[in-house]
């Protein structure tokens, strides 16, 4: 669980570094990924609290950084 | 004796005030021998026929005037000439279309169309044309907008803003050129190049030039019941909620010109709204999609773009597919 926690927190900074929308792609898979993990090792015992809320944390740190970076060039999308 | 003196003096006197006068009158008919000439154009400029006479009498009176003077009126006759603004008439009267290049351009052409247009505008407003021509190559677009970074763009940096305006007003009232202004601050343009379907694909037609009164009309009844049709079609409009996705519409060619229409339409509220709002909106948006549709729609990038055009649909107040269907006919 502790090197679960590790990756968490290493998506953290990640996402404070986060310049890029390719970055944010990678990085927000990583914590798909990792909530899957974390949500799978603790299908037994249920998600405590604390790591429930530093999942939700990290969600929120990923979906105010998607909001800060340059907006999403459509261009490609209508063509 | 004194008095044959006096008299000698007295004609002495007179003889030497007889030479001066003679030297002095010699000088005089010299520089009016100069004069006529430059008079002679005077008189071509002046197109007064009713006042020719009174003035050619009055001339001879003039003519001991020296000739600097005469060449100094010549000047101010002309100078106020200079700064009239001159009257331009449109060379042509074009519909702007809004369109991108299908590709980068590797090699810049002109057709001859574009060429005839150009070759017959002054020197500035061809430097203009040209050098926005290049642009819009370089840019795939031919339209954007209408500020002092477009000025340092394309190396017309030197100019003070009031010239370069000036000249863009002049290309515009030559007809090769829409300038827009979408508020105080912000104003876009759309410059004329002939439309070649091979390299080129529209978007839309821009807002065709309008005299200054009409801005000012009452909306017209046919906006009224547009206006009414929208009301009535809210309970529609609250189906399209950002976010909504569009199904089995990708194949037809109505949807895919919609997807453009929504792309420009997208675009110019990004220049209405200005950068710093639009970012704004984004950033609602991105919190909103993650707050409705979760975060894996926030993740995968196709979702994600799919998503954040209904919310701008929505948002700019875009009309939806269906709407602008009906708007289609």
């Amino acid at each position: 669980m502790k090197i679960l926690m590790k990756s968490l927190s290493d998506i953290d900074i990640k996402v404070m570094l986060c310049k890029t929308a390719f970055e944010w792609e990678l990085i927000a898979k990583k914590y798909s990924e990792l909530r899957d993990e974390i949500e799978a090792f603790c299908a037994s015992s249920g998600l405590p609290e604390d790591v429930s809320a530093a999942l939700e944390n990290t969600r929120a740190a990923l979906v105010q950084k998607k909001g800060e970076l340059p907006p999403l060039d459509l261009s490609d999308f209508f063509k | 004796m004194s008095l044959i003196r006096n008299i000698t003096k007295a004609v002495r006197n007179e003889v030497r005030d007889y030479v001066l006068k003679m030297v002095e009158n010699e000088k005089e008919n010299s520089q009016n021998i100069k004069k006529p000439e430059t008079e002679t154009e005077a008189k071509k400029e002046e197109t007064k026929p009713a006042a020719e006479p009174e003035i050619k009498k009055e001339e001879p009176k003039e003519a001991a005037k020296p000739a600097e003077t005469a060449a100094e009126e010549t000047v101010k006759e002309t100078v106020p000439a200079k700064k009239e603004k001159r009257e331009i008439i449109s060379i042509i009267e074009p519909e702007f279309i809004r369109f991108s290049y299908k590709k980068a351009a590797g090699s810049i052409t002109v057709s001859s169309e574009t060429a005839d247009l150009a070759r017959q505008l002054p020197l500035e407003e061809y430097a203009l044309y040209m050098k926005l021509y290049f642009l819009a190559a370089e840019q795939k677009k031919n339209y954007g907008y209408w500020s002092s970074s477009l000025k340092r763009k394309i190396g017309l940096d030197d100019l003070t803003a009031a010239e370069f305006n000036g000249i863009g007003e002049n290309l515009a009232a030559y007809g090769l050129l829409l300038i827009e202004r979408l508020n105080e601050t912000q104003r876009t343009f759309v410059l004329y190049i002939p439309f070649d379907e091979e390299t080129m694909v529209k978007l839309e037609a821009a807002k065709q030039p309008e005299k200054p009164k009409k801005k000012f009309e009452k909306p017209a009844p046919a906006a009224k019941k547009e206006v009414k049709k929208e009301a009535e079609n809210t309970t529609q409009h609250e189906e399209d909620i950002p976010g909504k996705h569009v199904e089995g519409m990708e194949d037809d060619e109505m949807y895919k010109s919609y997807k453009t229409f929504v792309s420009l339409e997208i675009d110019k509220a990004k220049m209405r709204v200005g950068r710093a709002n639009f970012d704004k909106i984004y950033m609602e948006a991105v919190k909103y999609i993650d707050k409705k549709y979760g975060f894996k729609v926030l993740s995968d990038s196709d979702k994600f773009k799919e998503y954040l055009t209904n919310y701008y649909i929505s948002a700019f107040d875009i009309p939806t597919f269906e709407n602008w269907k009906k708007t289609k006919g």
